[in-house]
């Protein structure tokens, strides 16, 4: 018990003797400084985690990482979510009707047997395809999944991939061979951030673009039908009418093509079919635009000589391109075809291209995707409709990838089936019955599109498993719930979805608590249980894997937790206008494809043209009468990401309610004031927010926050609307029918649509079933299902494609490409040279075409990579004795010194009868027992120690000209 | 002599509310206790011809506080840094010092346990710095824009003085002659 002195107030010091201080000393004895990295978004900030007894005691921001000590108020709460009371700890097993919220708790290897056992039964009975997996952002070991689906054999796996950056960069990947992400901004001039909001959704990149703001007088031009928080840094600010994009991407091409302010040298060099482009891009001017933007031509002028004559300069990629349903792919078509014209491609202070990592493994080579057999590849729900983001367009691109590059791109993400059809399969059986749905990372219901058909579906579906940190309104619904492992419980590699060629990493803090299994585990358990094999899955532990990735960079490492203590980060040496270099871009042409080949190979059209938005004035004037306003979804906001952190108070107080903008000169039209809560209706349903009066928008456009529920709700209570997970989940206005989405990527409609706003009377207040039923199609006004998803069309026609003769003789397991009029080697994709020879495109070095070794010019010999042998010209191994060549049979080849003898069965020369080994490089003889060095006259000792020779027979040392030594 | 003061930024804060977060984790406070708001009047002017600006608030570790001397039990005080502070064991929970501030920065809330009352505020994260002395308040380190800098107004080579002295700044309610010792940079136009 504390004393009581003189300083104290008495009584207080007794009772509360503790709460002066609430700091935790980090450099107290035993405790441990963990390098570990953020798990709330994608940005995966540095965070230095503090343990003490198996436990984290404190964290805070790396400042030593690129968020230099920042952390938001997600990342600062990582101990509170770790410790949260309502996270799931233990594998929970349904026992009451499904949604009643009734479990058993078991232990998790008899969870996943469970699992495993039912899959099998229904792989069994229906094939392996009734099995699909659901994802949401890149946050967990993918490759993982992948490896999972493809030694299972199905080909359902899909993210919310199509509604972030994947349709963005094979669209790219088709014009220019790789996605153009890397903005190099310390030497750009100019920066258009599109459709993205970093100040709300990536804090570091933020403080970058504010840094060289006022450093270097970076321009940002931002585009943004809401005024942003970034909006209100930038220089130059187009707030378009939302979905309108691809008219104002259309109009700055055309501009900076007319008025003649592209690279004409780079154009001329580099890129393929501009002619036709600019015959295409003819019509789409300023003025023709600003109708469709609402922006005045000018501006749209500004921008694009702001843009083109401020070079070099970086456009970034922003979500809102991938979210505007049929028009997403012509947006970051034409943005592509900008940076091109402009020659602002993997050029210094331009958009860089990394092209896969060459110098580790990428996540494609984990993924096993050989293993996935054709047949099932073509069950690919989607891949029919929505190409290029599925087998059919990934197989082109990859393929395309390993003839340019040497290797390509994971097929989780950048090759999946269409979620939402998915969804729908599992309600029509059609295109056939997916039976079960494992769900990890993702709540479906508030991230995909058209929530109240994605809450029947999970509702419907016949086996379903999710792995998540809470009861979700989805994990509600399973019949299995796996708790996943948290921030600071799991090691984290960043490598861009496997896109890229640096990588970063993270430890994990502490082990998972309670029951607890990061995803690999997950994976590679039901794997196993599912009758893969340990060969199949050879790492124990994710660390052992993510050694293995990067096994191939040759750091003094022995494993994951050094290369992260060590090293944390690998960047490639700088490397830009890297076309020069390779003389080619990496597309199938080698050159900037104006006129897509891949696009028209899959049956689309190879140029952006004019697409408007699911719903908009132009194309659906009728329903501008009922629905008036122009509704906008989604954009990360502060403090949530995507449907999470709504169950963390300490997060939630700073946006407790679903607010949504809109203008005052509207909101007075309205009769609706700050804070009242209102419906917003689409023709598809309608849900309740509560209204921000701020002139953030346009008077005639909605803006809505994505993804809310009600975690603090009995989900159980409710079941046509658990957790409140569609009353005001905007997803629940949002349409992913197929007419509505992009035809080459499949991203749904989250943009631009028409609404309308109204108080919630005193009657009318309370939301019901009949608010958000589902249909499909979705604007049908009768719930039910009125059209089968085989039935229903994309919003163009597919163009046919004739594949041009063949003029060449394609040798027996050769192929030929249309684009090049190359010949490439099955199976390697090297290319067949004009003299015979293969060429590796990673090294650029030539390959013997019978043997698959490379071939050394200095020592002009072959060199089988694979085991380090080497061999003659004649493919006859070259041997080496104490590692000196020798030439078995043969006469010798370098003059031999008298003293010596020439053994020609041995291949080498040697000095009397002594074991020694000649290296005419050096002149001293070795043995090839011990490698140590003896003179070429007596056979003496080499001590380098003394830098004498030794007589090992007498003992004697002599110096270097052979004079004894006493 | 050391004197402890804050610069803000407004050209670089962009109202994420991660110092106020950061704050309430770390000095481990209730869920209604906030020591650094950030306030904004929300997005002003007429669409499109808009601008918004973010106010992150603290105590102002003022000069001549109108708390410190208020106070009946001494529980209130001041380093000599400038950091003024209560001390809770001997503090009355009177709440003289919430009524003599003049920018509402003093929480006398969570008063219901009678043995912790005590009156709150912030402290410029006076144990941290008491266990590390090159420490920084949790607000200015977790800042990603690094719109709170911290220093010493004493020491001219230290960041805040070269702002202080280069750039223009405003201090909050200087008309009631307690000096202030927040020093805000600002945000005129809208870019930064």
């Amino acid at each position: 018990m504390a004393e009581i002195s003189k300083e104290s107030t008495g009584f207080k010091d007794l009772v509360c003797p503790d709460i002066v201080s609430t700091e935790v000393d980090v450099n107290a004895p035993g405790v441990e400084m963990v390098k570990s990295l953020c798990y709330f978004c994608h940005a995966n900030c540095g965070v230095l985690a503090y343990v003490k007894d198996g436990d984290v005691i404190k964290i805070k921001g790396d400042p030593d990482y690129s968020n230099k000590g920042g952390l938001c108020c997600r990342g600062t709460s990582a101990l509170l979510h770790v410790n949260h009371p309502a996270r799931v700890n233990h594998v929970l097993k349904r026992v009451g009707e499904k949604g009643e919220g009734k479990w058993e708790q078991i232990p998790y290897e008899q969870g996943i047997q469970e699992v495993a056992d039912r899959l099998n039964q229904i792989k069994a009975e229906s094939g392996a395809e009734a099995v699909a997996s659901a994802g949401g952002t890149t946050r967990t070991d993918d490759f993982a999944r992948r490896r999972f689906l493809n030694l299972f054999g199905t080909p359902n796996g899909f993210h919310n991939a199509l509604l972030c950056w994947i349709p963005t960069f094979m669209t790219e990947t088709c014009v220019c061979g790789w996605s153009p992400f890397e903005t190099d901004l310390g030497a750009a001039k100019s920066l258009i951030l599109w459709g993205m909001n970093p100040g709300a959704s990536s804090l570091p990149s933020m403080r970058g673009y504010t840094d060289l703001q006022m450093q270097t007088g970076l321009k940002v031009i931002m585009v943004d039908p809401r005024y942003s928080e970034t909006a209100s840094k930038a220089d130059l600010w187009l707030p378009l009418r939302p979905g309108s994009d691809s008219a104002l991407a259309l109009a700055l091409l055309h501009t900076i093509i007319f008025e003649g302010l592209y690279d004409w040298e780079f154009v001329e060099k580099w890129c393929d079919g501009f002619e036709e482009l600019q015959d295409r891009m003819i019509d789409y001017s300023p003025e023709w635009a600003s109708t469709i933007t609402w922006l005045d031509p000018e501006q749209i002028r500004a921008a694009a000589r702001l843009y083109a004559m401020n070079k070099p300069g970086c456009i970034q990629w922003g979500c809102t391109w991938d979210q505007m349903g049929r028009a997403s792919t012509t947006v970051a078509h034409a943005l592509t075809l900008i940076r091109a014209i402009c020659g602002n491609l993997d050029v210094p202070g331009g958009d860089g291209m990394p092209g896969p990592a060459i110098n580790y493994l990428t996540d494609e080579e984990m993924e096993l995707n050989d293993r996935l057999p054709e047949e099932q590849k073509a069950k690919q729900i989607g891949s029919n409709k929505f190409k290029l983001t599925s087998w059919p367009g990934y197989q082109l691109i990859s393929d395309n990838a390993k003839r340019t590059w040497g290797k390509t791109l994971p097929a989780e993400w950048f090759c999946e089936a269409h979620g939402p059809s998915v969804f729908k399969a599992i309600l029509t059986g059609d295109p056939y019955q997916v039976r079960a749905l494992i769900v990890n990372a993702t709540n479906p219901v508030n991230s995909y599109g058209d929530a109240k058909m994605t809450l029947a579906a999970l509702k419907k579906c016949e086996f379903l498993v999710t792995v998540d940190y809470w009861i979700t309104p989805t994990a509600l619904m399973s019949d299995y719930v796996f708790p996943a492992a948290g921030a600071l419980e799991r090691p984290i590699i960043v490598t861009h979805y496997g896109a890229t060629d640096s990588v970063m990493g993270g430890r994990r803090a502490i082990q998972p608590k309670y029951d607890r299994h990061d995803d690999f585990t997950f994976w590679r358990m039901l794997g196993l249980a599912c009758g893969q094999s340990e060969e199949d899955w050879p790492w124990e532990t994710i660390e052992d894997a993510y050694s293995e990735i990067i096994k191939p960079l040759g750091l003094p490492i022995s494993g994951w937790d050094e290369f992260v203590d060590n090293f944390r980060m690998y960047y490639p040496p700088l490397h830009q206008s890297k076309f020069i270099d390779n003389n080619g871009f990496w597309t199938p042409s080698g050159k900037i494809e104006c006129n897509s080949t891949i696009m028209r190979q899959l049956g689309y059209d190879g140029m952006p043209s004019y697409t408007g938005t699911a719903e908009n004035p132009e194309d659906t004037p009728e329903l501008l009468e009922e629905y008036p306003l122009v509704l906008t979804t989604g954009g990360g906001f502060m403090p949530f990401h995507h449907s999470e952190h709504f169950n963390m108070p300490n997060i939630r107080y700073l946006y407790p309610d679903p607010y949504f903008y809109i203008n005052p000169d509207c909101a007075e039209k309205l009769n609706i004031e700050q804070g009242d809560w209102c419906w917003i209706e689409t023709r598809r349903g309608r849900i309740k927010m509560r209204a921000n009066v701020e002139p953030i928008v346009d008077p005639r456009v909605i803006m809505c926050p994505r993804g809310w529920w009600f975690p603090e709700r009995d989900g159980s209570a409710d079941l046509d609307n658990p957790f409140g997970c569609l009353e005001s989940n905007v997803n629940t206005l949002t349409s992913v029918d197929d007419i509505d989405c992009d035809p080459k990527g499949g991203s749904w409609s989250n943009r631009g649509m028409l609404c309308k706003v109204y108080k919630c009377g005193e009657f009318d207040k309370v939301f019901k079933p009949e608010d958000a039923q589902f249909s499909i199609p979705s604007s049908a006004k009768e719930p039910g299902i009125h059209e089968m998803p085989s039935d229903q069309k994309l919003c163009v026609e597919p163009i046919p494609f004739e594949m041009p003769e063949c003029t060449k003789e394609v040798p027996e397991g050769y192929y030929w490409v249309w684009q090049n009029d190359g010949i490439y080697q099955k199976g390697t994709h090297f290319k067949l040279d004009d003299s015979g020879w293969l060429i590796d495109p990673k090294t650029k070095s030539y390959i013997d075409a019978y043997t698959g070794w490379r071939y050394d010019g200095n020592e002009q010999c072959l060199v089988d990579d694979a085991t380090g042998k080497k061999y003659t010209m004649e493919r006859v191994e070259i041997t080496y004795v104490a590692g000196v060549r020798t030439y078995p049979g043969q006469e010798a080849p370098y003059a031999v010194p008298d003293q010596l003898t020439w053994d020609q069965e041995k291949g080498y020369a040697v000095l009397g009868d002594k074991p020694y080994v000649y290296d005419p490089n050096s002149g001293w003889m070795l043995d090839p027992a011990t490698g140590a060095y003896h003179d070429a006259y007596y056979g003496w000792l080499y001590d380098a120690s003394a830098n004498c020779l030794v007589d090992e027979a007498t003992g004697n040392r002599y110096d270097m000209s052979y004079q004894p030594l006493q | 002599m050391t004197r402890y003061v804050m610069v803000i930024d407004q050209r670089r804060c962009i109202g994420c509310h991660s110092c106020t977060v950061a704050c309430r984790v770390w000095n481990k406070l209730p869920l209604d206790i906030i020591y650094n708001p950030v306030v904004s009047e929300g997005v002003q002017g007429t669409w499109p011809n808009v601008h918004r600006n973010w106010t992150p608030l603290l105590c102002m570790h003022c000069e001549n506080p109108e708390c410190v001397p208020c106070c009946p039990s001494g529980a209130s005080q001041q380093d000599d840094d400038g950091t003024v502070w209560v001390d809770p064991k001997k503090c009355l929970s009177c709440k003289v010092c919430v009524n003599a501030c003049p920018y509402g920065m003093r929480d006398a809330s969570h008063m219901e346990n009678r043995m912790h009352r005590f009156v709150r505020k912030c402290t410029f994260c006076r144990d941290k710095r008491q266990l590390d002395p090159d420490a920084q308040p949790y607000c200015v380190e977790t800042c990603h824009q690094k719109a709170r800098i911290f220093g010493d107004l004493d020491d001219p080579n230290s960041e805040v003085s070269k702002l202080i002295g280069s750039v223009k700044t405003d201090r909050i309610f200087t008309e009631f002659g307690t000096e202030p010792q927040i020093y805000y940079i600002p945000c005129l136009g809208g870019q930064a």
